[in-house]
């Protein structure tokens, strides 16, 4: 034994080739140490992983090889029969993982294999291109929230087997925290080739889409998914081609029923998003009412929906019945009344650190309710109005409100009439505030001038706050806010 | 997925430029509102793109001021400063399209809610119309039915045809436009979805762009800070350089989707090797430096080894001589003890030889002492007889004296008895003095009054006589003299001031002897005590402020009083009160006691009326006393009849205030007060000690005096001229008035002789006369 890994070192690391002369009985303790420290290291390096093949001298040397090796051969061949990993030692455990093959079966693996390393094959063969940071930092996790992902993706209802995802869930319950569905299937219609000949015939469209449109019921999963946190739906299809039908963009209100009562039911939702789905009212009315007194519910997005102004009451209601910190509501048709009863509830809110109405038209009228709501707010940070048909009088009521204000840190009222006036009346209320980072003002009329002057105050804030001291890179901040919203646009 | 621009790295004016150009769309669109936006959007990012160059420039160069700190953080804050500004830029450049589509997706909706508007309008006033025109039709049908001549319902039915088909036109009209309308829409769809992937395009674009730039200004600056580092070699700075660097990067990898994740790698190499070769460097130099420690280190140990072997055998080798020589000394101090051991059983023998002589000597003593305790105890016994014999006489002597003792008290019982009794007397004798005091004062006074009224009858006769001398006699005016006397009614006496203490001891004296001499007390001097102030309630309420503020009075003045009469001690304590109050004058005394009385009246003022009724009974009494007394006292009763009167009221009412006068928690509070009240500054503080009993009669005689000299010397002077003059005026005219009585006689005479002439003349001898006397005297009478 001694032996060999003299000779196996002597080979790999010139540096500790000086050493066993020494003192033998110490360098065989510490060079497996040392070896195996190396290896996460340069794992993915070519080169080194060359080194570690040679180091297995079963191939290159013609000596009779380790018992242990030999049993660790034959682990690793049978597997997928006979999986034994735990009883093994450590370092053992290590070449066992190192030498297994990425294409085993989920229900041996799963809930056996915990080492980085593996998952990381397991995804790199699946998948070209993998974002570790959007799943935690974890191999593992990624693996198995692409893979259900995936299975929800393709599943058809009515054609598909439903075991084919729930079979899985045992698995992989205490892995996922997260299901980023951007597509639903609809079922499969009985003359699928017919329709898309004939697109003029709207009648008949209709009448073979009611009897079932719904797609894939997530309320079965969830339930069993304890660990899951963040929910991000989209009801479509993606790459239909010419193939396009309305009815393919559908969610319906079975969809939307059984969806609620999958998020009602769901504790540990941290995260909900349902974007591009034509959310309308009455369903945004039912997700909000499940959603009600939730006890870990953060992040609410159903922007790109048709929600109007019952939709917008219902979320203000929310409001002030859950913990939310982030509300979405970017392009919907929210109008005036939608955006008073928002503003009614955040007057008095204390959760709420985010608001984004970007691309309604609440107008004037809920322009101003909103800043009057603000003048009595103590925990808004961010506020998007961009898009929003705001003027001048809005822009005066939000100068008084940043002279009072002192939580708020980013405004956007891009895209609006604000108009020079406006912009004057703004500068003047920004010359008051020390707390604003950022003010999107751009394509809202403002004179150069003032818009110029008010980027220097910001400025100076941006300035101040990093002197501060407590958060040196704010810039990093934003921009990753920011991040999921730019592929949308 | 990203396309693939071979974009090399562009300064910000180009990208300005490509900015423009990926805009060019949107400026030539037909709407010219969006145009109007596109063509602002290049100006403000033409201007940013001034700005920033400017503001850059104005950054750098307050950054080269600021010399005196540290190149290091200098330059590491320049970075940030670049970088920061870089991110902020690139995300408002990339964001634009953001905005730019936002603005757009506005405008479009608002474009199409107005077309909305329209269309349905439209469509409302074409329901309309061709509702009319269906009208129309379907009545004529009615009409069509009641035709009977063919040609007529042929021509009815052509009519009715064309109509129908102007409608079905109209309807397909409509139909035609919508549809061109949708065709519209759907061109229009199209554009919009070209528009859009190129406005991604342009999108990623600026996102590769940035992501570029960012990388490369990341780089440089790290280069920058790396290049610092290495000249100057802190280790911090680089580390912190590197996260600042790790930090930018983690912001971006958002935007830089499609990169994977090798792509990272190349750029940190660079200085991974720098440091990598640095704390190689360093690790060897640590290794040396261990080494050569250690080698230090086993040198000594090997040093302390030996060290200590030699020790180990130097102290084998001391404990081998410790131990002979312990043994020899061992043996010699056995030999030693043996030789002791002999010695001391010699000195035993000795020692028993003398404790046999010992004994027999203590024999004969003992016996010695035996016959001296005999003795001893003979003499005991006759000392105990003589101390028996002694106490004897202590008892009797002890019964003498107490015998004595009590004769001594008996006798100084007695002899107090009569102090008291002789006090008692003194007090009668004093009492009686009062009253002959009295008494003789109101002789004096009768007296007085009496002379007083003679004296005043004879001056105004005197008055009223030289009153008419000088009216009618003298005929001068008059003037009645004005003399302070005259007014005076009653003996002279002086207002005296008592000091507090004299009114103390008249009060106590009085109301010491209460019921029996209520009417000299109403004849006293303390009469002039407010009227509605009482001698008892006085006394009471003295008696009050004397027990509660007994904290006033000295504890030795205290010790000394304890013998002496209640009275009297009450009269020192008050005394010293009221010195410890500031009390000196009888005013001040009666300002107190009206201050209590005030302050009872309007604590009381509510409760009085109940009590009342209750506490009649007991006046009543005190009222026949009064009334008995008044029987031996007739002459005083009629003048004190109603001041009796009066004082029973007040005796009513202070029996039925007197049970809770005043309750003595408050006498401090109205003796605060009062105090507070009284610190009025003080003149002259001598104490007016007057001699009680004696009367000024200094002035009496000058009174006297002036009341004989009413009439001055002067006025009597001329008094006794006028006299003179008034005689000898008598005098002419008592002779005045005798010459005219003898005149009268004269007359009278005369008057009798005329007659007697007449009759003689008359008589008839004349006329027998020749010559006829009354001729004679006609002619007499005719010429006298």
């Amino acid at each position: 034994m001694s032996m060999q890994e003299t000779l196996t070192t002597a080979s790999t690391s010139p540096q500790a080739a000086g050493q066993p002369s020494s003192s033998g009985s110490k360098f065989t303790k510490s060079s497996p140490a040392t070896w195996k420290s190396r290896g996460p290291n340069h794992g993915p390096n070519v080169r080194l992983m060359r080194r570690i093949i040679a180091e297995d001298a079963e191939w290159s040397l013609a000596i009779v090889p380790l018992l242990t090796d030999l049993c660790i051969r034959h682990i690793v061949k049978n597997f997928r029969n006979n999986p034994i990993l735990t009883q093994l030692l450590p370092e053992h455990q290590q070449k066992v993982l190192r030498q297994l093959p990425p294409d085993l079966p989920l229900a041996v693996t799963a809930n056996l294999i915990d080492d980085e390393n593996y998952w990381h094959r397991c995804c790199e063969q699946r998948w070209p291109v993998c974002h570790l940071d959007c799943h935690g930092g974890s191999w593992k996790r990624l693996f198995f929230e692409r893979h259900l992902e995936n299975l929800i993706k393709h599943f058809i209802p009515d054609s598909t087997d439903p075991a084919v995802i729930l079979d899985l869930l045992p698995l992989c319950r205490n892995y996922v925290r997260r299901i980023r569905v951007d597509q639903f299937l609809p079922p499969v219609q009985l003359r699928p080739l017919q329709h898309s000949g004939d697109q003029s015939d709207s009648g008949s469209e209709g009448e073979m889409e009611e009897p079932s449109m719904d797609h894939y019921q997530l309320g079965e999963l969830v339930a069993g998914l304890s660990q899951l946190e963040e929910l991000d739906l989209v009801y479509g299809i993606k790459d239909c081609g010419m193939n396009f039908e309305w009815n393919l963009f559908l969610f319906t209100y079975r969809d939307c029923q059984s969806l609620a009562a999958t998020i009602k039911a769901c504790h540990t939702l941290k995260v909900f998003r349902l974007t591009r789905s034509k959310v309308d009212d009455n369903k945004a009315r039912i997700l909000i009412r499940s959603l009600l007194d939730h006890p870990a519910l953060e992040k609410l997005d159903l922007s790109h929906n048709c929600i109007g102004d019952r939709g917008a009451r219902a979320a203000a209601k929310l409001l002030s019945h859950s913990r939310l910190r982030v509300l979405n509501l970017a392009n919907n048709q929210v109008r005036a009344p939608g955006a008073q009863s928002l503003a009614h509830a955040l007057a008095h809110n204390t959760n709420l650190l985010s608001l984004n109405l970007r691309l309604n038209c609440i107008e004037d009228e809920g322009g101003q309710a909103l800043a009057h709501a603000l003048q009595t707010n103590k925990c808004l940070t961010t506020l998007h109005l961009g898009g929003n048909e705001l003027s001048e009088p809005t822009a005066t009521l939000l100068s008084q409100v940043l002279s009072v204000n002192t939580t708020l840190t980013k405004i956007n009222l891009s895209c609006n009439h604000i108009g020079p006036d406006g912009g004057k009346q703004l500068l003047e209320g920004m010359s008051d505030n020390k707390t604003l980072l950022e003010f999107d003002l751009r394509l809202s009329d403002v004179a150069q001038e003032s818009e110029y002057l008010i980027g220097q105050a910001l400025c100076a804030n941006r300035e101040e706050a990093r002197q501060r001291g407590l958060n040196p890179s704010h810039f990093s901040a934003p921009l990753t806010a920011k991040g999921p919203e730019n592929p949308v646009g | 997925m990203n396309p693939p621009v071979p974009l090399g790295i562009l300064e910000d004016k180009e990208e300005e430029h490509l900015a423009t150009q990926v805009l060019g769309p949107s400026i030539n669109s037909d709407n010219p509102q969006e145009r109007i936006q596109a063509r602002r959007l290049r100006i403000a990012a033409r201007l940013e793109a001034r700005r920033r160059e400017a503001l850059g420039e104005y950054l750098d160069g307050k950054k080269e001021s600021e010399e005196d700190q540290s190149k290091s953080y200098k330059q590491k804050e320049e970075s940030r400063l670049k970088l920061a500004k870089l991110l902020l830029y690139g995300t408002e450049l990339v964001t634009n399209i953001q905005v730019a589509t936002d603005i757009r997706e506005t405008h479009r909706r608002v474009e199409e809610e107005e077309l909305k508007r329209q269309r349905l309008e439209k469509l409302e006033n074409e329901v309309k119309t061709s509702q009319d025109k269906f009208d129309d039709i379907t009545a004529k049908w009615e009409e069509s039915i009641h035709k009977k001549i063919p040609q007529e319902l042929w021509e009815m039915l052509n009519s009715q045809q064309v109509h129908c088909a102007g409608l079905i036109e109209d309807k397909n009209k409509l139909i035609s436009e919508l549809q061109q309308e949708l065709k519209i829409k759907d061109d229009q769809y199209v554009k919009d979805l070209k528009k859009q992937s190129e406005d991604i395009c342009v999108l990623l674009e600026r996102m590769e762009e940035q992501v570029k730039t960012v990388m490369k200004t990341f780089r440089q600056e790290l280069n920058h800070i790396e290049l610092l580092r290495q000249s100057f070699g802190p280790a911090n700075l680089g580390v912190s350089a590197l996260d600042l660097c790790v930090v930018g990067v983690g912001s971006w990898i958002p935007w830089d989707l499609p990169t994977p994740s090798g792509r990272k790698s190349p750029f940190p190499s660079r200085p991974q090797k720098a440091f990598e070769v640095e704390r190689q460097e360093l690790l060897s130099s640590n290794k040396k430096k261990w080494e050569r420690a250690l080698q230090a280190h086993n040198a000594k140990e090997l040093e302390y080894l030996m060290n200590r072997l030699k020790k180990v055998e130097d102290y084998e080798k001391q404990l081998s001589k410790q131990r002979i020589w312990d043994s020899e000394e061992y043996n010699m101090i056995k030999i030693k003890l043996e030789q002791d051991v002999q010695i001391l059983e010699q000195q035993l023998q000795q020692m028993k030889a003398t404790y046999q002589l010992n004994q027999e000597k203590l024999e004969y003593n003992f016996q010695v002492l035996k016959k001296r305790d005999e003795e001893s105890t003979m003499i005991r016994s006759q000392q105990k007889r003589k101390m028996n014999r002694l106490h004897d006489v202590l008892n009797n002597l002890r019964s003498k004296y107490a015998k004595q003792i009590k004769q001594f008290q008996e006798e100084n019982q007695s002899l107090t008895s009569d102090y008291k009794r002789l006090v008692i007397q003194f007090k009668e004798l004093q009492k009686a003095m009062r009253h002959f005091v009295l008494i003789d004062e109101e002789k004096f006074w009768d007296f007085w009054v009496m002379n007083e009224e003679e004296a005043k009858g004879l001056i105004s006769k005197a008055l009223d006589v030289d009153r008419i001398i000088h009216t009618q006699h003298l005929g001068l005016p008059w003037t009645a003299p004005d003399f302070w006397f005259l007014k005076n009614v009653g003996p002279l006496f002086q207002q005296q001031q008592k000091s507090a203490t004299q009114i103390l001891e008249e009060v106590l004296m009085q109301t010491e002897e209460e019921g029996s001499e209520e009417a000299d007390q109403e004849l006293e001097s303390y009469l002039d005590l407010p009227k509605q102030v009482s001698a008892s309630t006085t006394r009471k309420i003295l008696m009050l402020l004397c027990d509660e503020s007994g904290f006033l009075i000295e504890s030795k003045l205290l010790s000394l009083l304890q013998p002496l009469e209640k009275s009297e001690c009450y009269l020192l304590r008050l005394d010293a009160i009221f010195s410890a109050l500031g009390i000196e004058s009888e005013d001040d005394l009666y300002k107190l006691v009206n201050f209590f009385l005030k302050y009872r009246a309007q604590h009381l003022s509510s409760q009085e009326e109940e009590m009342m009724p209750a506490l009649e009974p007991v006046p009543k009494g005190e009222e026949e006393e009064e009334k008995k007394e008044k029987e031996e006292e007739e002459e005083e009763e009629e003048e004190s009849l109603e001041e009796e009167e009066a004082e029973s009221l007040v005796e009513e009412e202070e029996a039925s205030t007197s049970p809770r006068l005043i309750h003595p928690n408050d006498v401090l509070k109205i003796l605060e007060a009062f105090v507070k009240g009284l610190k009025k500054p003080r003149d002259a503080r001598a104490p007016v000690k007057l001699q009680k009993a004696t009367r000024d009669n200094s002035k009496d005689s000058d009174y006297w005096k002036a009341l004989a000299t009413v009439i001055p010397r002067s006025r009597q002077n001329l008094w006794d001229g006028l006299y003179a003059a008034l005689e000898k005026y008598h005098l002419v005219l008592m002779r005045r008035a005798e010459l005219l009585q003898e005149c009268n006689t004269l007359e009278q005479q005369n008057t009798e002789l005329q007659q007697l002439l007449q009759k003689y003349l008359g008589s008839k001898i004349n006329s027998e006369l020749q010559v006829p006397p009354t001729q004679v005297l006609r002619i007499s009478t005719k010429s006298s």
